[in-house]
């Protein structure tokens, strides 16, 4: 069952183009850091960390996993999670998939693990289409970096890490963003068992994302007690892993909150579509 | 009466669609084996949703549904048997019509066996055009897929919505021969339709419908009594035929 939705899903167009594009956007991100600024700190996230992405191959990684993971990282989980049941509604081929003597839950199931696999591999691409590109254009140097957080006006922390130290940190931060992105899947998951439109399924994750970023202190002053309860805000934290000591202050809670919405979405999702009457 | 042997068994089904639309009201019908049955009857009469109950799709809100003896649910094994065809063909737009009905295929059976599968590649009759990918179809070339795919692994039962739609009359008589040829080979087959014509003409019997209700069933010749089955069908539909009125054409069954 699993094979087969492999086999109907990996050679969609919608699939190759999202990997194209995020492999691609690690590509623009080396030649455009390349050209300029490459020799320059460039500032990664809200901790805040300064890296000099022309000393390494891994500065490189570090900063498309940081830039992606707010809005296109959401976006591809979204297009897979989204497209996965209503995409079948959409060409029709829901009802012969389930006039079928295959449980619904047994379908539903195949979808999730295929666009869950789908999605985990966009998040790992990124960091590691960035590694490869960044290597080859800057070299595979030790990791270093300014810890913002730790610094003053007159003096700067600067923390390096061995390759290997460094890899095995981005390798922790890349499952941290992965987990980070459970939430917005399983809810164009779950409207992707509510509609027969894949983009209003598409549009509903990435909805959800810029409501979890409009939702924020940074944007929206006296918001600030929601901050940690939106199901993307947090998921910047991994960045904590290239400091030294590093803080795994909220990270817990975000990965518990993580759970909790992806538990309650997919249960409804899987509570309405074997309820549901396919009509379509 | 859990009889294996009796392919349809529907009893008293009603379905509620939303805002309180009885798309099937009561309706009882018996369709024995071999028999080829059309359901006739205007727009919106239920034939569809009937169908769609009978596979799986759609629950009952009363009444009981059996395929050879079992109990219709979501994904019933039963359903192993029928073949089905509703609302139109649906595939995976980029793959081609070989590499859908494979995987059709195997989502049935569960093996990538080819014997039946040659078979239906042989139904499809799309020559060269079965490794395009099903994107670029015609409207006639999807249908004929759409039934080749019905006829994977020779179901027992062949349940078909409307399967000539939109299609030319080369098309239309390639899909009745081979819902002819399913026939003769011992499947029984429904089919709903408005095309009294195509009722008549493969039909041994028939069923109409009209607004969720039986308005009458039997053997085509029976209900044709000596004019055309359009001339019946026109005088069974029309009218306010309230329910009072529908119930001196209501046979329990399609008997005969």
């Amino acid at each position: 069952m699993i094979g087969i939705e492999l086999a109907r899903q990996w050679r969609r167009p919608r699939t190759l183009v999202t990997f194209a594009a995020l492999a691609s956007f690690t590509l623009v991100l080396t030649v455009a850091l390349a050209a300029s600024g490459g020799d320059r700190l460039q500032r990664v996230g809200d901790i805040p960390l300064f890296v000099v992405p022309d000393r390494s191959g891994i500065a490189v990684a570090v900063i498309a996993l940081a830039s992606t993971m707010k809005f296109f990282l959401p976006l591809a989980v979204a297009v897979f999670a989204g497209e996965s049941v209503a995409g079948d509604a959409g060409w029709g081929s829901l009802r012969y998939a389930l006039a079928r003597p295959v449980s619904r839950t047994r379908y539903l199931l195949s979808k999730l693990v295929v666009a869950l696999g789908f999605s985990i591999a966009a998040v790992v691409l990124v960091p590691l289409a960035a590694l490869v590109a960044g290597t080859v254009a800057f070299g595979w140097h030790p990791f270093t970096a300014i810890d913002g957080s730790a610094s003053t006006a007159i003096h700067s922390t600067i923390v390096t890490f061995a390759s290997g130290a460094a890899l095995a940190r981005l390798g922790i931060g890349t499952a941290y963003v992965a987990a980070g992105m459970t939430s917005i899947f399983a809810f164009a998951f779950l409207l992707s068992t509510l509609t027969t439109r894949p983009f209003a399924a598409v549009a509903g994750g990435v909805g959800l994302t810029i409501v979890s970023r409009v939702l924020n202190a940074d944007y929206l002053p006296g918001v600030a007690v929601l901050n940690h309860w939106m199901p993307n805000n947090d998921v910047d934290l991994w960045q904590h892993f290239f400091q030294d000591p590093y803080d795994t202050t909220g990270m817990g809670h975000f990965l518990a909150l993580q759970l909790i919405y992806a538990g309650t979405f997919l249960a409804a999702a899987w509570w309405w579509f074997n309820r549901k009457d396919i009509l379509t | 009466m859990a009889d294996s042997s009796i392919p349809v068994v529907i009893e008293g089904l009603t379905k509620r669609l939303g805002r309180g639309v009885l798309a099937v009201d009561g309706l009882d019908l018996v369709v024995q084996r071999g028999q080829v049955v059309g359901l006739a009857g205007p727009n919106g009469a239920g034939k569809s949703v009937t169908l769609k109950i009978l596979l799986g799709l759609v629950r009952p809100t009363s009444g009981r549904v059996e395929l050879f003896g079992e109990r219709i649910r979501p994904g019933a094994e039963v359903l192993g048997r029928v073949g089905a065809l509703v609302d139109g063909p649906g595939f995976v737009p980029h793959l081609s019509g070989r590499e859908n009905l494979r995987l059709a295929w195997r989502m049935t059976r569960g093996s990538e066996r080819t014997t039946g599968l040659d078979r239906a590649i042989e139904i499809a009759g799309l020559g060269q055009a079965i490794d395009r990918p099903f994107k670029t179809y015609s409207h006639g070339m999807r249908y004929r897929l759409g039934l080749a795919q019905a006829l994977l692994g020779t179901p027992e039962l062949l349940l078909l919505d409307e399967p000539t739609t939109g299609l030319d009359p080369a098309h239309m008589r390639e899909i009745r021969d081979a819902i002819a040829a399913a026939a003769a080979s011992g499947t029984t087959v429904v089919f709903s339709s408005h095309l009294l014509s195509e009722v008549e003409r493969i039909c041994t019997h028939a069923a109409v419908m009209r607004a969720g209700r039986l308005v009458a069933s039997g053997p085509v010749s029976e209900l044709r009594g000596g004019s055309s089955l359009e001339d019946a069908y026109l005088s069974l539909v029309a009218g306010e035929a309230p329910a009072d009125g529908a119930q001196s054409y209501r046979h329990a069954s399609v008997e005969g």
